[in-house]
């Protein structure tokens, strides 16, 4: 069992072009095993790039990339083994069924027989999809679309994932789902890198958040780490069984602690705290304003803080 | 490790199930050609000559003349085997003309009995002014047939004026009087070969619904190319060579069950035979399948928006078929479109099918247009690879 940490994935002074547009400059960037980065920043700023990189379908001019010390050239279809990536945009056969298209991206993994079975079934249950497996994915809404095409990239085990912009365009409900797996995967032990420009969101599943700007990180560090200090996070998200009148909102603001981020969509609540108790204290304040809860799901983890 | 092998696979098994998913392309391929060639074959389906419903060139014939001899004449031409005829007035066959009923009128003037019995022997040289003249109004848009008439009309009047002249000695039956016989012989490769509309259909509309899905195969990898799909293959290392490999083994794959299909129904209901080399016939089907698997790689490769490439694509297939003579027989055409069509991949692939089905030829004689359709497949295939080679080095 490898340790956690030890550097999964490496980018080294990458640098790409496109033409004359300078889409990556000169990023060192480290991931460790079992480490959630979530690559963040504006439109353009390179993110999807760097991710096109490591999976091996962006051609480098200059710098390299690893995994697990070894690079695509050397031995591509090793490399692709080691990692899974899931496009922005929907990288699947619509007019085939969620099942035949992780078969295909299995079998091209190098998967067959009783492994590959297992595998599929495996991505199907982790990803709640086992009663859609006969559905063509292009009669799929886009939430679970995006699920399959995140399932996809998973189905060989990979212990590198690369999510380009995994929760884009998908509802509050579907964007929690995803973020639930995402936070699964981690506690599998697999290093994932998440381009997103929602910092937000994804600030409540990422370890680690590096901002990019113009093709730069934000924050260069000499060991390819932000400057960074960790502490545990709890995050609860919540259905509700009605809306709360706002005023019990305000009032319940008032009585939690300044840094409970309580947030609440439609009926979908968001809470967020330090600890558990922090956490235990908001919902007990909101339990007794009469806020009554259709089902909630709690998730620990550990985020990192950037020192700015 | 994970063998180049397997990823073609995964590959071919991905695009066989496409295949079976899209309902259009499957009734495309399997149930348009067959409709279409049953629907040529029985259009241009003709009886043999000699037999009751062999066709018969309708005529009117207009009779403003009295007579032995005309009266003759017109008997003639109301029992030719090679009309049928109705007698009727000047104002009637004018309208029947003109309307497309009739294509032709035939119309015996006043005065012309007079003028073709006056002359006392065959061996006397009319005049010119006193020649008889006799009518012959036609459609203006069919000029063919004006002409078959012309020809049997002055057969019948020969036959009168010879049995004129020559009574008694010449018997009812001329054509014993004729010194020569004229024997039609049909030339193909074997002895009880005769063209069939059905099998020449057949052979068409396989041909061309096989470069139509050659067309929609190439524009599925020319949506697989445009779309974050092919990156993802790429980024499975699925090399370029692979990716091209299956889509010509689906291609060619799918292509030979739709030659199956096609000529097997062909066979049932039709009774469209194979009457040369079975070799052959396998080879030319093999070749027009690597044919339409090329055209496909020429679509993905060339094409850029998904709608322009098919509208592109349709005018080519449908233009390559006409004058490759896929529609209709190629001695139809004029002899320069004929020249200018050997130049496409589809005369020679008719050519070679029309010569290993109806035609009877042996193995040996489809050899060089089996060749010419692997040689433009190969440069077809050529043109496609250099180009997503190109446009790969260019993408990544």
């Amino acid at each position: 069992m490898r340790g956690q940490d030890e550097a999964v994935l490496f980018w080294d002074g990458v640098s790409v072009f496109y033409g004359a547009c300078r889409a990556v400059d000169n990023v060192s960037l480290t991931v460790r095993a079992g480490e959630v980065v979530a690559l963040t920043g504006p439109n353009g700023s390179g993110k999807s790039t760097l991710l096109r990189v490591a999976a091996g379908v962006c051609q480098l001019d200059a710098g390299r990339v690893w995994i697990h010390g070894r690079e695509r050239k050397s031995d591509p279809r090793a490399y692709a083994r080691q990692v899974g990536w899931s496009p922005q945009q929907s990288g699947l056969y619509e007019e085939l069924t969620v099942e035949e298209n992780l078969r295909l991206f299995g079998r091209l993994q190098g998967l067959y027989g009783s492994r590959l079975h297992q595998n599929v079934q495996r991505i199907l249950d982790q990803f709640g999809l086992g009663p859609r497996r006969r559905q063509r994915v292009g009669t799929l809404s886009g939430g679970w679309k995006q699920r399959v095409n995140v399932a996809a990239a998973l189905v060989h085990s990979p212990p590198v994932v690369l999510l380009d912009e995994p929760t884009s365009g998908l509802d509050g409900e579907s964007r929690d789902r995803l973020l639930v797996d995402i936070s699964r995967l981690r506690e599998q032990g697999c290093s994932i890198v998440l381009a997103t420009h929602q910092t937000e969101e994804v600030a409540a599943v990422a370890d680690r958040v590096v901002q990019m700007h113009n093709g730069r990180l934000l924050e260069p560090c000499t060991d390819g780490f932000s400057a960074s200090a960790s502490r545990q996070r709890v995050m609860l998200w919540g259905q509700l069984r009605c809306h709360p009148p706002r005023f019990v909102l305000r009032l319940v603001r008032q009585r939690i602690p300044d840094d409970v981020n309580l947030e609440l969509i439609g009926k979908r609540l968001r809470l967020c705290a330090d600890s558990p108790e922090t956490l235990g204290h908001a919902l007990a304040e909101l339990l007794r304003e009469g806020v009554a809860f259709e089902s909630y799901r709690m998730v620990a983890h550990r985020v990192t803080r950037r020192a700015s | 490790m994970i063998s180049h092998g397997r990823i073609l696979y995964a590959l071919i098994i991905k695009d066989w199930l496409l295949f079976w998913s899209d309902r259009r392309t499957f009734f495309f391929s399997f149930l348009v050609p067959v409709i279409l060639a049953s629907a040529f074959g029985l259009v241009f389906e003709r009886p043999a000559p000699g037999t009751a419903s062999y066709p018969r060139l309708p005529v009117s014939v207009v009779v403003e003349d009295s007579g032995p001899f005309t009266e003759a004449m017109v008997r003639e031409l109301l029992v030719s085997p090679h009309l049928q005829a109705q007698q009727v007035d000047r104002a009637t066959a004018m309208v029947a003309v003109r309307r497309h009923r009739v294509p032709v009128a035939i119309i015996i003037p006043e005065g012309f009995e007079h003028a073709a019995t006056q002359r006392k022997s065959l061996w006397e040289r009319p005049k010119s002014e006193s020649r008889p003249q006799l009518e012959l109004l036609y459609d203006a848009s069919r000029r063919g047939e004006a002409e078959w008439a012309s020809g049997i009309l002055a057969e019948i009047l020969l036959k009168q004026l010879c049995s004129q002249q020559l009574s008694p000695w010449m018997s009812a039956d001329w054509q014993s009087w004729l010194p020569f016989q004229v024997v039609t012989v049909p030339v193909a490769y074997h002895s009880q070969s005769r063209f069939n509309t059905y099998t020449h259909s057949f052979c068409g509309m396989t041909l061309q619904y096989l470069l139509f899905w050659g067309m929609e195969s190439g524009l599925l990898f020319l949506r697989e190319r445009r779309g974050a799909v092919w990156w993802r293959l790429r980024a499975v290392a699925a090399p370029l060579k692979t990716l091209v490999a299956a889509k010509v083994l689906t291609t060619a794959g799918v292509g030979c069950l739709q030659v199956l299909v096609t000529f097997t129904f062909g066979w049932l209901v039709f009774r469209v035979t194979i009457d040369g080399s079975l070799v052959g016939f396998v080879l030319i089907c093999l070749a027009m399948c690597l044919l339409a698997a090329a055209t496909g790689l020429l679509v993905a490769a060339w094409g850029n928006v998904e709608g322009h490439a098919r509208n592109i694509s349709i005018v080519v297939i449908l233009s390559v078929s006409m004058l490759g003579g896929l529609w209709l027989p190629a001695f139809l055409l004029p002899e320069w479109v004929r020249e200018v069509a050997m130049v496409l991949p589809t005369t020679w692939a008719m050519q070679g099918l029309s010569a290993v089905t109806w035609q009877g030829a042996p193995f040996r004689t489809v050899l060089p247009e089996f060749a010419g359709v692997c040689a433009f497949s190969f440069l077809l295939f050529l043109l496609a690879v250099g180009r997503l080679h190109y446009l790969e080095k260019r993408s990544v």
